[in-house]
């Protein structure tokens, strides 16, 4: 239907944007069902996107005009006028004198698409030339129904009122209409109840506005025009005729009166032909327009609470993390004889050939025996005992996320301070979740952030004794420590061999026993305790501040997010359909500004109440 | 109608006879509307007083509606200003019940009937202008008798009006909030004594305000000029408006404006019959005023008496017709009737003390929803023994022995190595170090049933849209975080041991060791008599302490009573902390003391999160709860409703 020709583009409204517009207004309000507010603008979409559709489908039927207007103000009387017949019944006898709406086509008009049964109407064939390209109904008055506030006992007499339909009648046929046609006497102009229906019926309907009693009453246009502005209607022009004299003229055949003549040109000029296209299509983006501004209205108020929610998120993440960081950092600096484990561990596997090397090797093996004996504890002890993250973040569950330093108790406040905000913002379940997770959401939860965690830890840990490798990696340190080591060494057996070699052997003196071999062995193990203590010390020195510089990281991880993910999703959800809400009414006032004013027709401009 | 009628007619006369005679000494202003018909002085010696019954019981029950309003309005009960008995009873009874009797007139209609020029001609004065534009007339404007305004208090006759003084006839057209009810002196002193003629504003157009300034002048008035056009005549709003006149008893006088006379004359039979048969009006007399509009500028309406629609047939016309009915008898039954609108079955005041109990009642069971749903488990870590055990030791010091405290200072310090080196190889944290690590916990736990607890109150909001009126704006503005701040702050205010506590642990063992001297005597004994077996208990006690305490289920008892102490005080029935109840004394021995003592002090850990409860979480909502879900049973609502009773009795109804 968009590549319908564009005859006129200065005059027709731009159909491509319009039909994008509905498209877009039917995706969006269909966005975020279970949302409350959200799920109130779908409800009210689909009263609005029947009349869009068929304003789409059927764009060159002709019109159909619904006369409107209080009791007593002639509205029988003006479509008796415009058929040129007394089609309706009209007069002063009873007060309402339509009960029935009365639809008035041309002959040969096919009216199969108007839902004549469901408006509980009556057909009338007309050959008059102002009914000849639009269809007429006489719809029943809103004003003589009784207020369904109103509810009688039934201890009271009856009244003949309780039976009177009308406002109902009333509200089955306006659907029908594409323009109504608003009759007012100088008695009724300012009625409440009329201003009340019309209200709620104008949205998308272009308007008429005529007064009548001419013969009668002063002119009350000026009045009438304040008062239709004040409800936010534009008024371009109002009519003023009296319909006695109409319908007397046209019975006798003669000029019809000014202020008719007026009408009958306009409804030829503004809602006949070519003219009735562009009046669906400005009633359409009309109704476009209102349903947009209408659901930004709603939704407006609920801008800062998704707001605050989405800064709690951010608030309440940034404390989870600055728990974990704080407790995990205590755990990684207190776990001082594995960090050593660990970065010697590296060097001496690096280290390989001589004595001093074949030392640490020892003294390795013996720690590892000790550290099988006492094996650290939580995730981190785990991590530092060189286990894989996968094992190392073992079944989820609160008391391994306890272990880290980051309690249930914690968890539970935040989301709890979460679910308040989310309750300002409309957002219950199952949108977002309970202040308590679940039981069966916990193993998937906390096993994710152990699992991040792990994954997290264990890459920061590597980076970390990587570097520190790097340090002692080097063959110089090695051999120098080695020279040293070996240098004692050296000396002790060259000792021992000069003792035994020069002096006993050569010499024959005596041996000295093994005294001297057994001090120097002590010798030997207390200078390679202390050559290991220079290279760890070596290897060691930073630890802290690096510890603190990887903790520091840790917010950029994102690790406490499964914790979290339901309110931080639903914040960024609700805030996407508030943006794209705002996007489509800015999209409709644009299409809207665009159009040009029909010199006849009012419209809703919506600044009402 | 009523059979204690004459009575009332008779008392009635006469306490306005009296208040007449106050106002206007030595001058007896019966205006020309009085009719000699009424015989002033019958039973008037006994008859005052039960009229005076009569008016104190309309005043206190004026004075009780408007003591439980605020409460009605919190309650959620209906509006009592929107009930259909509220007008007559506040805007014609109170005001009018012990005053002159006026005859109010109010010429009443839809917009651009032509009320203004109608109220004109029967003055005979542009009293109120009238223009082409609908709904102009704001404020009713009355026209007094001349020398009334000096006589009477405007403003307590027609309550919720501002009363001004008439400067010119535009006056009543100014868009103001205030009601203002703008008075003119009639000049000429053709208007009759004691009668108050008013225009008022519209009934049926886009201004509420101006609906609502006519009913109160309706409310006022005794004779109502309904004016009518053949587009109105039965316009739903229009209807009800003269429904409730008809309802009140007020007498009607019909005037159908702008009529194509005579064409239409024929017509009006019809008009009339459907209004009246909708609004029950009987009128008192039907005009027409013919369609003219240059007649009707110069303030010349002509009104055609219809005698045929008539019931007494008069053709006086409204004027004279106006001045020379009944006053008193007009005024009665408009009286009666506003009465008889209060003291409806189906619609009075009962009904709305119904309603308002009913509400009450449903504040009751929000309430019973709110003390089940509002229960929190808190589940406090079990406290290092040494806490309340230390209290225990200084209290025993002076009881005991030197050889014991000898023995036993030996063996706290040698107690003392002995824990220091289980520390060091990792097997047991320091005492300053348990604390910690029981203060994380603690705080865990409350901060946990503060979470569970606000759940509970969200699920009971969505369970019941009563709390959630009273609760939900405080659960979801509130900044929920401040409430965790408040709970920490708390916390870490209170000691381990307070003085509290303290205080509480000596009055305990004090009133234990009265009870029972010899137990006390026995344990000092067996402390001295142990004393070398002591060792193993304090190194015990510091340690874990289990061994040593028999009570560990002692605890959870304590915490259960806690639980449900921190419901009771949060939903405000047994106002009492810390378990008062479960720590009396039950059987002798140690065990239930100790119990009592370890209880004592987790219920003051648990007051922290019931403080905060009451204080930050919930504020003074629960006394709102509180004092709705009590409303019913307020004296007033009793009160109330006898005074129906009376008056039914009173006007012979019961």
């Amino acid at each position: 239907m968009t590549n319908e020709p564009s005859e006129n583009a200065a005059v027709e409204p731009d159909f491509a944007g319009f039909d994008q517009l509905v498209t877009g207004l039917a995706r969006w309000s269909g966005g975020l069902p279970d949302w409350p507010p959200a799920a109130r603008v779908r409800a009210e979409w689909e009263q609005v996107e029947p009349r869009l559709e068929r304003a789409r489908r059927e764009l060159s039927r002709m019109l159909v005009v619904g006369v409107v207007g209080g009791t007593g103000t002639g509205k029988s009387t003006l479509v008796n006028a415009l058929a040129g017949a007394d089609v309706t019944a009209a007069g002063d006898v009873a007060r309402p004198t339509t009960v029935a709406p009365v639809v008035v086509a041309a002959r040969d008009v096919d009216l199969s698409w108007l839902p004549v049964d469901a408006m509980g109407a009556r057909v009338v064939r007309s050959d008059a030339p102002a009914v000849a390209n639009i269809v007429l109904v006489d719809c029943p008055d809103p004003d003589t129904q009784p207020a369904a506030t109103v509810s009688r006992d039934s201890g009271a007499a009856p009244r003949p009122s309780d039976a009177n339909r009308n406002r109902e009648l009333l509200e089955a046929v306006l659907p029908a209409c594409d323009v109504l046609l608003l009759v007012a006497t100088a008695q009724k102009y300012r009625s409440w109840i009329v201003a009340c229906e019309v209200q709620a019926f104008a949205p998308g309907r272009p308007l008429l506005f005529v007064q009548t009693h001419a013969a009668r009453d002063p002119d009350i246009r000026a009045d009438w025009r304040r008062e239709l502005e004040s409800q936010g209607f534009n008024v371009p022009r109002i009519f003023r005729l009296d319909g006695v004299e109409a319908a007397r003229r046209a019975a006798a055949g003669l000029e019809p009166e000014p202020g008719f003549r007026e009408l009958t040109t306009a409804i030829d000029e503004e809602l006949v032909g070519r003219a009735a296209r562009r009046v669906r299509r400005t009633g359409a983006l009309d109704l476009a327009g209102w349903f947009a501004r209408q659901a930004r209205r709603q939704l407006g108020g609920l801008r800062e609470p998704v707001a605050q929610l989405a800064a709690g998120v951010a608030a309440e993440r940034a404390r989870l993390e600055a728990i974990l960081a704080r407790a995990v950092g205590a755990k990684l600096r207190a776990s001082r004889g594995a960090w050593q484990r660990l970065v010697t561990d590296e060097v001496v596997d690096r280290w390989h050939g001589g004595p001093f090397a074949a030392f640490l090797h020892v003294l390795a093996a013996l720690g590892a025996l000790w550290s099988r004996v006492r094996p650290g504890g939580g995730l981190i002890g785990r991590l530092l005992a060189g286990q894989s993250p996968a094992t190392a973040a073992g079944a989820g569950g609160w008391q391994a996320v306890a272990e880290l330093g980051l309690s249930e108790a914690e968890v539970e406040q935040s989301r709890s301070i979460l679910a308040g905000l989310a309750a300002r913002a409309r957002l219950t379940e199952p949108l977002v979740g309970r202040a308590r997770l679940d039981a069966a959401r916990v193993p998937a939860t906390a096993g994710a952030l152990l699992e991040r965690t792990g994954h997290w830890l264990a890459a920061g840990i590597d980076k970390l004794v990587t570097a520190r490798r790097g340090r002692a990696g080097g063959p110089l340190l090695h051999w120098i420590f080695e020279g040293l080591f070996g240098g004692l060494l050296a000396a002790v057996i060259g000792r021992a061999g000069w003792k035994f070699f020069h002096d006993h052997l050569w010499l024959g003196r005596p041996m000295d026993g093994g005294g001297f071999l057994q001090e120097a062995l002590v010798w030997i193990i207390l200078w390679g305790l202390l050559l290991r203590w220079i290279v760890f010390a070596v290897v060691r020195s930073g630890l802290d501040r690096d510890i603190t510089a990887l903790v520091g990281r840790l917010p950029a991880a994102k690790l406490v997010d499964p914790l979290l993910t339901d309110f931080a999703d639903a914040a960024a959800r609700t805030n996407a359909f508030l943006d794209e809400g705002d996007r489509l009414g800015r999209e409709a006032d644009a299409l809207a500004a665009a159009l040009d004013e029909p010199a006849a027709l009012g419209r809703l401009r919506g600044g009402s109440s | 109608m009523i059979p204690a009628e004459d009575t009332l007619v008779a008392a009635t006369m006469a306490v306005w006879e009296s208040v007449e005679g106050r106002w206007v000494t030595g001058n007896r202003p019966l205006g020309k509307g009085r009719s000699a018909g009424v015989e002033h002085d019958r039973s008037a010696t006994a008859a005052p007083g039960e009229f005076m019954a009569w008016s104190a019981r309309v005043s206190e029950l004026c004075h009780l509606v408007e003591t439980l309003a605020p409460t009605a309005a919190a309650l959620g009960a209906p509006d009592p200003a929107a009930a259909p008995w509220h007008g007559p009873l506040f805007g014609k009874l109170r005001p009018q019940v012990s005053r002159s009797p006026l005859l109010v007139v109010a010429v009443c209609g839809g917009t651009n009937t032509g009320k203004s020029l109608i109220a004109n001609t029967l003055v005979g004065a542009e009293i109120s202008r009238s223009l082409p534009e609908a709904a102009r007339t704001r404020h009713p404007v009355a026209s007094l008798p001349r020398g009334l305004a000096g006589r009477i208090e405007l403003a307590e006759l027609f309550p919720g009006f501002t009363p001004v003084a008439w400067a010119d006839e535009d006056d009543a057209l100014a868009a103001t909030d205030e009601d203002r009810l703008v008075w003119r002196e009639e000049p000429t002193g053709s208007q009759p004594e004691r009668l108050v003629l008013l225009d008022t504003p519209d009934i049926d157009g886009t201004l509420r305000d101006n609906w609502q300034r006519a009913e109160l002048v309706r409310n006022a008035a005794d004779v109502v000029v309904a004016v009518l056009t053949q587009q109105k005549y039965n316009d739903a709003v229009v209807r009800d408006f003269f429904t409730a006149a008809a309802g009140a008893g007020k007498a009607v006088l019909v005037v159908f404006n702008m009529v194509a006379w005579p064409q239409q004359r024929e017509r009006i039979a019809g008009w009339l019959a459907t209004f009246t048969a909708e609004t029950g009006v009987r009128p008192m007399a039907v005009y027409a005023a013919p369609h003219d509009f240059a007649a009707a500028e110069a303030g010349r309406i002509a009104f055609h008496p219809l005698p045929e629609l008539t019931p007494d047939g008069s053709t006086l016309g409204p004027a004279e017709r106006l001045a020379g009915c009944d006053f008193d008898r007009i005024k009665l039954d408009a009286m009666t009737g506003a009465l008889g609108v209060v003291l409806d079955a189906r619609t009075g005041l009962g009904t709305w003390l119904d309603a308002y109990e009913q509400a009450a009642g449903r504040w009751r069971q929000a309430r019973q929803l709110l003390a089940q749903e509002g229960r929190v488990r808190v589940d406090l870590p079990t406290a290092p023994r040494e806490i309340v055990w230390n209290e225990i030791w200084k209290w025993l010091e002076p009881r005991r022995s030197g050889f014991d405290l000898a023995v036993s200072r030996v063996y706290r310090v040698a107690g003392r190595g002995v824990t220091w080196a289980a520390r060091r190889v990792g097997l047991a944290r320091s005492e300053a170090e348990r604390r910690e690590d029981f203060s994380v916990v603690e705080l865990a736990a409350l901060k946990q049933a503060l979470a569970d607890f606000v759940e509970r109150l969200d699920d009971a909001c969505r369970r019941d849209p009563l709390l959630a009126g009273v609760l939900g704006p405080r659960l979801e503005s509130a900044d929920r975080a401040a409430w965790y701040a408040d709970l920490e702050r708390r916390h870490a205010a209170l000691p381990l041991v307070s003085e509290d506590y303290r205080g509480f642990v000596r009055g305990e063992l004090d009133r234990f060791a009265r009870d029972n001297p010899q137990l006390v005597g026995w344990i000092l004994t067996g402390l001295n008599v142990g004393a070398v077996a002591r060792p193993a208990i304090t190194v015990g006690l510091g340690l874990a302490g289990a061994a040593a305490v028999p009570a560990a289920a002692a605890t959870a008892g304590g915490l259960t009573t806690l639980v449900h102490h921190v419901g009771d005080v949060v939903v405000g029935t047994a106002a009492t902390l810390a378990g008062e109840g479960a720590l009396g004394l039950t059987a002798a021995g140690l065990k239930p003391v100790i119990e009592t003592l370890f209880a004592g002090w987790s219920a003051e850990r648990g007051r922290i999160l019931a403080e905060t409860l009451h204080d930050v979480v919930l504020g003074d909502r629960l006394a709102e709860i509180d004092r709705l879900a009590a409303a019913a049973a307020r004296p007033e609502v009793a009160r109330a409703r006898r005074l129906l009773v009376e008056s039914a009795r009173g006007a012979g109804r019961a």
